[in-house]
């Protein structure tokens, strides 16, 4: 191996997927000064938002470095041991929620009794992990961009970073999508996109090392530009969704009271409420924007709610994909819906807002997983990767990152040793256990729920036909009782009525088939 | 019949909301998006404008005639490099240090 590099490994970004590529590599025997890693944002984390939930216990195997994090670390806020789901309606709200004691860690249950989920505030918790980065050791570097990689062989002034991410002048659209750097010489082209990496450019600088780690998160421009993701190359924006959030703050008392959390003590943090919903409550808005636009007529956004405790804060805010929005609707506004409609509102009532934003959240599923993990001298992890999973009852991201990462770790230490980071090596150490680990075996049990999430059905007519049925069911107004199934027709019957989407939608075969790809959740 | 809530169309406050992000801001010399504003006269979906969480693209839904890009405001998602369907933009993040920053996240 090289020992003339600047470090043995370079990680770019400071989450959850570089962090735990770090630890690991320290764990594995890799001495502190031999890892950088660099994050653009400064302070470490300020760059960062996630819903968001924390989900297993991935951090326990660094305690290591982060001793007590569960009590520690600033970001993680509340152990979750209360989760909800629902169906929202401009009218209804209907909720099946679990409080379950073995989410508690306190014993007494038949199922594992462990606290395995935890909502997280970002900026914090990543500026904590980049301070215990620091005490193991390690080189962290906050506010550095990193522009290019660097090419054994290849002057990287022979191109811009820009080169890389501008449109050419003779440009397609959508898949015919070209790049400036689409119209350069061959050879360079080819060098940048397959030449053995060597290390970062930054600022005209280069510094070397064995192997890059590219853990950028899902709006990763260099895994676009160094040719991993060849869909987002493409321009693609299908399967990224678009999270838009509020952190309101409600005061930790009113927290506790109003959602009747365990308030914590010295051996266990306060306990906290996650919640996912179906949203169908965009109707109005899609048909007056379809009227004023009608380039986007039909189309009616996929919208997903969540809604999370942090200690002082609710984390509150909507997850949309990008595909399915159409002109004449902002995504703030799909926010405001959301945030108004009464159920939501009596939760942040008397809250202040202190935060908004945004976030882009691969949810690619396997059949757009990058087209390679590796190249030679670099590797790519967590969400920079599209690691992330949902199967509309749960969307997790943060532990595959944290997952991953450690795996990057084992692989990249035991390809230095062996004194190969080729492509070929890392795929047969890190592409390799990435693809016998539980990320890959989840997104291919439930590859189909991919098809059920993106029915437009679930977005529309199903939280209105649960939540009226409920809400007939569950009544007395005087009149004769009706067994559930019966109010099910009947609402579904006026529902045809009323809408020509409708009664095309909710047709009997429509609705079978429906079912049928929801079975596979 | 007891009287239900009318709900219609909804407006968030962006302005308000990106207010309460912190920034710094860097020079207009190294404005981290660039959009050829040229390319956006035909466009009719306009979906850098709808995407967009910070309203950073104004246009004709404010009744502007031509596209207005203000760099200042963005949260950094990168919508907008994905949604433009003219190849108008040239997108990178912020020189390191500049830009947005949560405190929260």
């Amino acid at each position: 191996m090289d020992d003339e590099t600047d470090f043995d490994v370079i990680v770019i970004g400071a989450g959850f997927a570089g962090a735990a590529t770090a630890f690991q590599l320290l764990k594995e025997g890799i001495e502190g000064d031999r890892i950088l890693v660099v994050d653009r944002g400064e302070p470490i984390g300020s760059k960062n938002l996630t819903g968001g939930i924390l989900w297993g216990r991935e951090l326990d195997d660094f305690e290591e470095f982060l001793g007590n994090w569960e009590m520690d670390c600033p970001g993680i806020e509340r152990a979750i041991n209360h989760k909800k789901v629902g169906f929202l309606s401009s009218e209804d709200a209907l909720f099946v929620e679990g409080r379950f004691a073995s989410w508690d860690g306190t014993g007494g249950t038949d199922e594992p009794s462990q606290r395995s989920s935890w909502s997280v505030l970002r900026a914090k918790a990543d500026a904590w992990m980049a301070e215990k980065m620091e005490e193991a050791g390690i080189f962290v570097m906050p506010g550095m961009k990193i522009d290019q990689l660097h090419i054994d062989g290849l002057d990287h002034e022979s191109y811009t970073a820009r080169d890389l991410t501008d449109p050419a002048e003779d440009s397609g659209k959508g898949a015919a999508q070209k790049w400036k750097i689409d119209n350069f010489p061959k050879e360079l082209v080819d060098k940048i996109r397959n030449g053995k990496i060597r290390g970062i450019v930054q600022d005209g600088e280069v510094m070397t090392s064995n192997v890059v780690v590219i853990a950028e998160g899902s709006n990763s421009i260099l895994t676009r530009t160094y040719h991993f993701d060849s869909m987002l190359n493409a321009q693609s924006k299908e399967d990224l969704l678009l999270g838009v959030k509020e952190v309101i703050h409600l005061g930790k008392e009113r927290i506790d009271e109003r959602f009747n959390c365990f308030p914590g003590d010295d051996e266990r943090p306060p306990s906290g409420m996650a919640m996912e919903l179906a949203l169908s409550l965009y109707r109005d808005m899609a048909h007056e924007a379809w009227k004023e636009y009608p380039v986007t007529d039909g189309l009616y956004p996929r919208c997903g709610g969540f809604f999370y405790t942090n200690r002082e804060t609710v984390s509150c805010g909507i997850i949309v994909q990008l595909s399915s929005l159409p002109s004449g609707i902002h995504t703030y506004d799909l926010y405001q819906a959301f945030k108004e409609q009464p159920a939501i509102a009596a939760l942040i009532e008397g809250g202040e807002a202190i935060e908004y934003g945004a976030h882009l959240c691969p949810e690619y599923g396997l059949h757009r997983m990058p087209h390679r993990f590796t190249r030679d001298g670099a590797l790519v992890v967590g969400d920079a990767a599209g690691l992330v999973f949902a199967n509309g009852m749960q969307i997790q991201g943060m532990n595959n990152a944290l997952h991953s990462g450690k795996l990057a770790g084992k692989a990249i230490a035991t390809c230095i040793s062996n004194g190969d980071v080729s492509a070929k090596a890392l795929d047969a150490t890190y592409t390799k256990s990435l693809k016998a680990s539980y990320i890959y075996r989840d997104l291919k049990r439930f590859e189909p729920a991919t098809k059920f999430l993106n029915n437009p059905a679930n977005f529309t007519w199903v939280p209105e036909l649960v939540g009226k049925t409920a809400n007939r069911v569950f009544r007395e107004i005087g009149e004769e009782k009706v067994p559930a199934e019966k109010v099910l027709r009947q609402v579904r019957k006026e529902m045809r009525a009323k809408s020509k989407a409708n009664k095309k939608g909710m047709g009997l075969i429509s609705m079978l088939k429906l079912a049928l790809t929801g079975r596979k959740l | 019949m007891t009287e239900t809530t009318k709900l219609g169309l909804f407006t968030y406050d962006v302005k308000n909301g990106l207010g309460l992000i912190g920034y710094n801001v860097d020079e207009h010399e190294h404005a981290h998006i660039i959009v050829d504003t040229k390319k956006c006269g035909d466009c009719d979906s306009m979906m850098c404008v709808w995407g967009c969480p910070a309203q950073c693209y104004m246009f004709r839904d404010v009744g502007l005639e031509e596209m207005k890009f203000q760099y200042e405001d963005c949260v950094e998602c990168g919508t907008c490099f994905l949604m433009c369907t003219d190849g108008a933009l040239s997108w990178n993040h912020p020189r390191g240090g500049f830009g947005i920053t949560y405190s929260q996240g």
